[in-house]
């Protein structure tokens, strides 16, 4: 399965680093011991950033800084001044030498030029080792092992039998290697660990700063190793740098590779080889560590199980991290090696087979040399929601908010405590899973909310387009203008829908009465009918078949289309889903704008017309009766400052969003006609693009019906003295809040009904065939689940044709009123009969000897059967059809 | 036939279990038994998880701080509105009140509630204390309402006065006192839904499957509701209740003041949720419904159980246990296992009644331990000696099944995933499925085995 990247000859995003620095990781495991890059400046540089914000140490690591003629000519110079430096400057003990691609590549030959300095003055008693770590010969993983390997190879030579245990590492972080540590000394194992990197890079705080690494393996124990009595091997992946493998051929000393204890098991197998070469059972402590963890592994398993992740970084890690993930039942949908690895799919394939296997999945990859891209690419395909690995996958996690990802591994630098991550052993599993399961209860914690909102309330909420049609700009909005009759008036060839699914409004205007059912009335707040937003999208897609000049939609109530938002959402967004083209354009009060505003741009409304009929709050309360807000209803000034307030910081959020706001007014003589002008300089100046200054329409029963009506002069004089601040509309019909077609010609009465489709009428239900109706005696409703006796109501249901209808709910007086009840039975039985007369079957859970001969002799079976409700029915009616005589019938054991 | 092996319970409790063979039955709708660990809860918690779901009410917790802490947004119900339901308000009565008196520091409440939001609605609970001092509870709201228009309704609901049932029927009483406020209206043809309260959406869920077959819902009670739907609900056609054990009142209720019959309905599992609908649309006397609904169900149900066909695989002959609040959702439960291949072989509540605890000893294999408001101890030795490989409960019990190597399913308030409906029977399936083979089971058996 593996190397199947997105490109065959591009990394995209690398999820590996390079081999010197996992060479000088190592070298910082070695007490005394500082290291040089045999390279060009940069590699030691970008080498000692990493590494300083994942350990928060200093790091110092020498370059033998190699120039262009050190390329050329070679760079022996080079590196033996760097050497001499570095000695004089931190006087180490050990001076590991770690190649590039570069000193590589030239063909340095660094162990003779190292052979070289041994007599040098400079370099007494100083050691060298050198390791050849160019970048395209492996990965960090593969110089930490080659490193410690030459480390090993170069000191180890006493062969002399001791009582210590060798431990060869791989990568660890400081504090799991002092886990190790801790475990052996629980056994009572006496060890030499190498590398150890415990103290150097995770030190302590000492008031006097030692810049050179003061602890870590000494080079007198690594003499020693040769001649040990065992060497555990902590991982499984070091093949050709095998250190252990090393020291068992060249000294025979015996040697066991376990895996990284991550997760139970191989914590266990680790525990189990201390304990039997130590020879002593495993201490409480121990014990007590594993037992939590196996019951916090039950705790959290239902949250790990639904995680489905990807598991990214050096094998050893990969490896350990999937086994922890199978054994606590996460789904490792991907498991991704940045470095060549075909072992993997071999080791895992088991273990991940069998978690797919109860998880219904139907694949899983194991893939190696993976760059981001293509772990990205994994995580959208296959739906995954959680990412283990180190901090470089946090661009993927950025990008994709749909994966958390859980920090493991190196290097962890956009954080603190890379150097004291501990996911090994049984403490440090349980915290790795602990977060994974935090990880996805806080995913759930948050989100869980509005993905179940999107994916169920109105059948599933389709997320608002953010492609192209949607999207407005100024320029769309203007091209939408030029076919919007309301907003240009040469646009009077085009057509629009209102659609009235807005009935409720907030305020009372003093010349409103919002009024229904009235198809002869045309004036705004007039309509036949409030559709539902289906209802509204059935009519629009009808009268856009009949209709084909229709540009516009829009909703003008009948109330106020912002008092209705969820409807003139819904009602919106249904129809962008069938026409990606058509303008949205809407009328309001304005009172509720500022909290709809943002929406009313995401839906892509282009148009938005407000109501503004004061410019001040004296005026505002002769205006409006009453304002309903936020449950208070607000009179007066208060009413009308709110209202107000509200217009205007509407208008300004929208007009600066691109809408194209057109503002009306009516004009109310003797109540704002004074203040006209005022009220459109104001709207200007937020951004309204034109005014539609209106007549006055009285209407019977508003406080405004006596008011005296302005003369269409000097409407026109009002409309021409405020065209100089704003353009002004002439053309307005004041239509109703379900006018279709264009302005002049309202042909709404011609679409009247026609969102129901066919008419309702009542169609009863026919059957030729022989009904059986049948009395259920049912507490729940959904079982026959009631005493005959004891039933105080009574399911009818009728079956034909194997088909079952419940018919209604029939109340009856209890047959029986408990063990001391014995009057008047006969009575009840006969209302009971009385009430169920017309049934040819009770059927009930149990009934008395008596009440079931009686029923019997009235020639209404009685069924005692246990079932669901509909499926009783149907088996009675069954019998029933089989049946010359009518029985009671046990069919229930 | 088998006998219930009983050692080591208390003696009181013995006759509230059974086997589901026993002739006699067993005993329930009775007080706990003291010192027993009853898993009940309070009468106010009744009544506040019925009432809690309106989304635009505020809730005011009239007592010391206890009772408003544990339940601050405690239900998984959601909202398509406004979310004030998920604020706690409370008086936090301090001794001096309890001596003095908290009603000042209600009317104080009220006020600041009033100030700063312009509630249209607000629910006064009086918790032990108020029962107690005897605060003028009902006057207080009274007074209030009257100087600020809105409708503010008192739900007495002291803890001792009575089990969660107790507050279920509070609550219904306070829903009634709410949409007594509404001025009469027009009868309308669509219909209500009781007792379904909008966790993890099972509300949206349903409401999506009556829209599809052409029901109109004139109000939810109380998933995802609000102050002005609830009091739009005596215009309703026809009532259908879900949760009988908390609404079954109500609907009794609303037939008698509002003259709406009621028919009950179960949208857990498949068959139900076909049935459910299918009844609703004959209820209705709607053909147009009863075609469409036959059609949909026909078509999902069709879907789901082809969806449901390889875990059932997984999951066959598996055992439950199953220990929820009420009966109904027990019954429900039983057959929804049932669906799955998977055997009841424990069936426990904490409010059952008599009735349905006959349908469960019907209904369950024989030899399965039925029990009520049972206690801790008796879960852990009935989970025992029955063999059950997973619990389903609340969260009270999870710990518990964990210890015993149980696998567990939140059937509570809690939960974060539908379970209702065809897509709920699903998701059902995939958590059942997700927990009682999760691998971390083979850990502790092997443990077991050292």
């Amino acid at each position: 399965m593996g190397g199947n990247k997105n490109y065959t000859n591009l990394t995209v995003n690398p999820c590996k680093m390079c081999m010197p620095l996992g060479a000088v990781t190592a070298f910082y495991g070695i007490e005394g011991c500082m290291s040089i890059i045999h390279g060009s400046q940069g590699c030691s540089t970008y080498i000692r950033r990493h590494m300083a914000t994942h350990y928060n140490e200093p790091i110092d690591i020498a370059s033998s800084s190699l120039t262009e003629q050190g390329t050329v000519y070679g760079g022996e110079q080079n590196l033996i001044a760097g050497i001499k430096n570095l000695v004089r400057q931190y006087s180490p003990k050990v001076v590991g030498v770690a190649t590039t691609c570069l000193a590589e590549t030239i063909g340095e030959d660094v162990p003779r030029i190292l052979q070289k300095l041994k007599y040098d003055p400079d370099c007494a008693d100083l050691e060298l080792v050198s390791v050849a770590s160019p970048g395209y010969g492996g990965t960090q993983f593969e110089g930490f092992l080659a490193a410690t390997l030459a480390v090993v190879k170069q000191f180890a030579d006493d062969k002399t039998p001791n009582s210590d245990v060798n431990i060869v590492a791989t990568y660890m972080s400081p504090a799991e290697m002092r886990y190790i540590k801790d475990l052996f000394d629980a056994f009572g194992l006496t060890y030499i660990l190498v590398p150890d990197i415990s103290d150097n890079l995770d030190n302590v705080y000492n008031p006097v700063y030692s810049k050179l690494p003061q602890r870590g393996t000494k080079i007198l124990d690594i003499h020693r190793m040769a001649g040990a009595r065992f060497t555990v091997e902590i991982g499984l992946f070091s093949g050709e740098y095998s250190a252990a493998r090393y020291l068992n051929k060249e000294f025979g000393v015996p040697f066991e590779s376990v895996p990284l204890p991550v997760g139970l098991r191989a914590t266990d197998r680790l525990i189990k080889l201390l304990s039997r070469l130590s020879g002593r059972p495993v201490p409480e402590h121990l014990k007590r560590q594993r037992g939590r963890y196996l019951d916090a592994m039950v705790d959290a398993h239902k949250y790990c199980g639904e995680a489905r992740a990807v598991i990214y970084g050096e094998p050893e890690t990969v490896y350990a991290v999937t086994n922890l993930c199978c054994e606590c039942g996460v789904f490792p949908a991907v498991v991704a090696c940045g470095s060549k690895c075909k072992e993997l799919n071999g080791l895992l394939g088991d273990d991940i087979s069998k978690i797919s296997a109860v998880r219904l999945e139907s694949r899983y990859d194991i893939i190696d040399e993976a760059d981001f891209d293509k772990i990205a690419q994994l995580i959208k395909d296959r739906g995954l929601n959680l990412m283990i690995g180190n901090s470089d996958g946090r661009r993927v996690a950025e990008k994709l908010p749909q994966v958390t990802l859980v920090r493991t591994g190196f290097p962890v630098h956009d954080r603190v405590g890379g150097q004291r991550q501990l996911h090994v052993g049984y403490e440090g599993s349980l915290r790795l899973m602990d977060e994974i399961a935090n990880a996805m209860l806080n995913r759930r914690e948050t989100t869980y909310r509005k993905e179940l909102f999107d994916k169920y309330y109105n059948g599933g909420v389709k997320p608002i387009q953010t492609a192209a049609p949607s999207a407005l700009t100024p320029e769309k909005v203007k091209e939408k203008t030029k076919t919007h009759p309301c907003y240009d008036c040469s646009a009077c060839g085009s057509a629009r829908i209102h659609l009235p699914v807005a009935p409720a409004c907030n305020i009372q205007c003093n010349y409103c009465s919002r009024k229904f059912d009235c198809a002869n009335e045309s004036r705004p707040g007039v309509t036949s009918g409030v559709l539902s937003p289906e209802e509204a999208v059935k009519k629009y897609l009808e009268v856009k078949k009949k209709v084909p000049n229709l540009s516009v939609v829009g909703i003008a109530g009948p109330g106020d289309a912002l008092a209705n938002f969820e409807k003139t959402k819904e009602t919106l967004l249904k129809i962008r889903a069938v026409d990606p083209d058509v303008t949205f354009c809407l009328s309001t009060n304005g009172l509720m704008l500022p909290f709809y505003a943002a929406s009313l741009v995401e839906i892509g409304v282009s148009h938005v017309t407000v109501t503004v009929n004061a410019a001040d709050e004296a005026t505002g309360a002769k205006i409006y009766r009453f304002v309903n807000y936020f449950g208070k209803q607000l009179k007066g000034e208060e009413a009308a400052r709110t209202l107000l307030n509200n217009q205007l910081s509407g208008i300004r959020f929208l007009s600066a969003k691109g809408v194209a706001i057109k503002v009306n007014i009516v004009l109310l003589k003797g109540i704002n006609d004074g203040q006209i002008d005022r009220i459109v300089k104001t709207v200007k100046d937020c951004g309204a693009m034109i005014t539609n200054i209106m007549q006055l329409i009285p209407v019977k029963g508003c406080p405004f019906e006596t008011l005296e009506l302005p003369s269409n002069k000097e409407l026109n004089l009002v409309r021409k003295n405020c065209g100089e601040i704003l353009p002004q509309m002439y053309h307005c019909r004041q239509c109703r809040a379900d006018a279709i077609g264009t302005l002049d010609n309202d042909i709404s009465i011609d679409f009247r009904g026609s969102e129901n489709g066919e008419q309702k009428d009542g169609e009863r239900m026919t059957d030729e065939e022989q009904v059986l109706r049948f009395a259920v005696a049912s507490k729940s409703g959904m079982i026959v689940d009631s005493h005959f006796g004891h039933a105080k109501e009574f399911y009818i249901y009728e079956c034909s044709k194997n088909e079952v209808r419940f018919v209604e709910k029939r109340a009856v007086s209890k047959y029986c009123g408990g063990p001391e009840c014995d009057d008047d039975q006969e009575d009840k039985i006969d209302g009971i009969i009385e009430k169920l007369g017309d049934c040819d079957g009770i059927i009930c859970m149990r009934i008395g000897v008596m009440p079931g001969r009686i029923l019997q002799d009235k020639g209404i079976a009685v069924f005692s059967i246990y079932d669901r409700v509909e499926d009783s029915v149907r088996k009675a009616a069954q019998l029933l059809a089989e049946m010359p005589e009518r029985n009671i019938v046990k069919t229930d054991s | 036939m088998k006998q219930l092996e009983t050692t080591g319970l208390l003696d009181e409790r013995q006759k509230f279990i059974c086997l589901s063979g026993d002739k006699a039955g067993l005993k329930c709708e009775s007080d706990s038994v003291a010192g027993a660990i009853s898993q009940r809860a309070c009468v106010y918690c009744g009544a506040r998880v019925v009432l809690n779901p309106i989304t635009d009410a505020y809730h005011i917790i009239h007592g010391p701080i206890g009772c408003a802490s544990y339940t601050w947004d405690l239900r998984g119900s959601l909202t398509s509105g406004v979310e004030t339901y998920r604020n706690a308000f409370s008086t936090d009565l301090q001794e001096k009140d309890v001596i003095f008196g908290g009603g000042k520091k209600l009317t104080g409440a009220i006020d600041e509630i009033v100030l700063k939001f312009h509630p249209k609605l607000i629910f006064v609970y009086a918790t032990c204390i108020v029962g107690v001092i005897g605060d003028d509870v009902e006057s207080i709201c009274k007074a209030a309402e009257k100087k600020y228009g809105i409708i503010v309704i008192p739900v007495k609901s002291p803890g001792f006065s009575g089990n969660k049932s107790t507050g279920y029927r509070l609550a219904c009483d306070a829903l009634l006192e709410l949409m007594s406020c509404a001025r009469p209206a027009e009868k309308s043809i669509g219909i209500n839904i009781l007792g379904d309260f909008n966790l993890s959406g099972e509300m949206w869920i349903i409401s999506e499957y009556l829209k599809k077959i052409g029901v109109n819902i004139v109000s939810r009670i109380t998933g995802d509701s609000t102050c002005d739907e609830i009091m739009k609900a005596p215009t309703a056609a026809l009532n259908i209740v879900q949760c009988a054990g908390s609404m079954g009142y109500l609907a009794n209720r609303m037939e008698e003041i509002y003259g709406i019959p009621f028919i009950k309905v179960s949208f857990f599992g498949i068959e139900d949720t076909t049935n459910s609908l299918l009844r609703i649309a004959y209820a209705l006397h709607d053909g147009k419904a009863v075609e469409k609904a036959k059609n949909f169900t026909d078509k999902k149900s069709k879907e789901t159980a082809s969806l449901l066909e390889p875990y059932k695989r997984l999951l066959h002959d598996r055992k439950a246990a199953i220990y929820v609040g009420g009966g109904y959702k027990a019954i429900s439960l039983i057959r929804q296992f049932r669906e799955l291949g998977i055997r009841s072989v424990m069936v426990g509540t904490q409010t059952g009644k008599k009735d349905e605890y006959e349908v469960i000893r019907e209904l369950a294999d024989p030899g399965t331990v039925v029990l009520d408001d049972a206690n801790p101890a008796e879960l852990e030795k009935f989970m025992r000696q029955t063999g059950a490989d997973i619990l389903v409960g609340g969260v009270k019990e999870r710990p518990l099944a964990y210890k015993l190597a149980v696998a567990f399913c939140d059937h509570n308030h809690e939960r974060k995933q539908p379970l209702a409906g065809y897509d709920g029977a699903v998701n059902f399936a995939k958590e059942i499925n997700m927990t009682i083979n999760s691998p971390v089971w083979k850990l502790l058996k092997e443990e077991a085995a050292v």
